[in-house]
């Protein structure tokens, strides 16, 4: 196990190393923001190596930090290149516009929905950035909002039966399941809407 | 290394789970510090640049907008907010999630003046605390590979392999590239007064995470 282990580790560790090489080459903001992402994913690689459920609870925070990081870097990009007032309306391609991402993101939720929990919110909430993406948006963010609260605090409820009542842990898991689903799946779906319509 | 010689004895460890939180003399000062900065960030006015009128004795005070304020001023106590939880968490995984945050605030509070330098530097930065999470990351992961725990608590006594000089040297890089932001604030000659006072949020929270990474370092 640690032979092969170490022998991971020195993939990864190769990796970064060419990723950081091609960081400190390219000159283009563009494409050093793009090659942050090749320098993210060996990061979560190293923590992917350990293999056990810690890795699986280490994996998502330090996922949604790169997330965060990259999207704050985006948004400074499209602020300093002046971006800002060129407004995205939708992708103006032939197959986007016709009924191809309303099917793809119903398979994409149902799919979602199938697996549940961290990993079924992420695919789920793929599908529904993958629709305002295509679609553009004219949605009610406090709806949105509420979803997410509301999801959130039955996860929470979840956790604290879980504690108090341990009897009934079967229901708490698809309580905490349905919670995390929807919360993931709604806090992407907000991701896919950062550039805004113009108005902010 | 002793922890009782170091950080002083802790008053208190709570733990509660995974989460493992400890008061010793040193977390509690350096608390107490984060929290008295970001009172002030609270409290503190933001600075109007004066520009002189070359030639004659005419000058005029940039005004900075209300929402300006509130983006600044909100990234400055997150900011706070995280470099407290640095200051007195016990487990290696949630110090390295404490201190990427205070470096996405860095990356906030450098990037909320809208200046085109100041956004360069803001973006230089952003690079290099990205980047800094390999290491910062890399490090945990390794210390929960090698060790097989997190708790700074286990780490400590003797009954744990010690950590490699390596992963310890790697967790000292990414920490120095979290707390990068004063240097390119400076760069960005951003103290005189674009982002004065809360761009020195950025200088305190580097300089409590470096603080703390030392004593997290020499106990483990």
């Amino acid at each position: 196990m640690w032979q092969e282990f170490s022998i991971g580790v020195l993939l990864v560790f190769i990796a970064a190393v060419i990723a950081f090489f091609a960081l400190v080459v390219e000159k283009d903001d563009l494409h050093r923001l793009l090659l942050l992402d090749l320098v993210e994913v060996s990061s979560l690689g190293i923590i992917a190596l350990l293999g056990t459920d810690l890795a699986e609870a280490l994996i998502l925070p330090g996922l949604v930090v790169g997330i965060a990081e990259l999207l704050a870097l985006s948004q400074i990009y499209v602020i300093k290149e002046g971006f800002r007032d060129k407004v995205v309306q939708g992708l103006n391609i032939e197959v986007i516009q016709a009924d191809a991402p309303l099917i793809i993101s119903v398979l994409l939720i149902c799919y979602g929905v199938v697996l549940s929990g961290f990993t079924g919110g992420g695919v789920a909430g793929l599908g529904v950035v993958f629709y305002f993406m295509a679609r553009g948006h004219r949605e009610h963010f406090e709806l949105l909002e509420m979803a997410s609260g509301i999801s959130w605090a039955t996860w929470i409820f979840a956790f604290f039966v879980f504690m108090f009542i341990p009897e009934y842990w079967m229901f708490a898991l698809f309580l905490a399941a349905i919670g995390i689903l929807l919360k993931v799946m709604v806090k992407l779906s907000l991701s896919a809407t950062i550039w805004g319509d113009g108005n902010e | 290394m002793e922890m009782s010689s170091l950080g002083g004895i802790p008053y208190y460890i709570l733990e509660f789970g995974d989460e493992l939180v400890y008061f010793s003399p040193y977390t509690v000062s350096l608390f107490l510090l984060a929290l008295v900065f970001t009172m002030f960030a609270v409290m503190a006015k933001p600075e109007r640049q004066v520009d002189i009128a070359f030639g004659g004795d005419a000058y005029y005070a940039k005004e900075t907008s209300l929402q300006e304020l509130r983006f600044r001023r909100f990234m400055a106590i997150a900011c706070g907010f995280a470099s407290m939880g640095a200051m007195l968490t016990g487990d290696i995984f949630n110090f390295t999630l404490f201190i990427s945050l205070v470096g996405i605030c860095n990356v906030g509070i450098v990037a909320a003046v809208k200046n085109r330098h100041v956004q360069n530097a803001a973006y230089q930065y952003g690079i290099v605390a990205l980047s800094a999470t390999v290491p910062l990351f890399g490090a945990a992961a390794l210390i929960a590979a090698t060790t097989g725990t997190l708790s700074m608590v286990e780490l400590w006594s003797s009954a744990t392999p010690a950590v490699p000089l390596v992963v310890k040297a790697l967790l000292v890089l990414g920490v120095m590239g979290e707390g990068m932001a004063p240097f390119y604030a400076a760069k960005a000659e951003m103290f005189r007064a674009p982002g004065a006072p809360y761009v020195i949020m950025c200088s305190l929270s580097s300089l409590l995470i470096f603080l703390r990474v030392i004593e997290v370092v020499l106990v483990i």
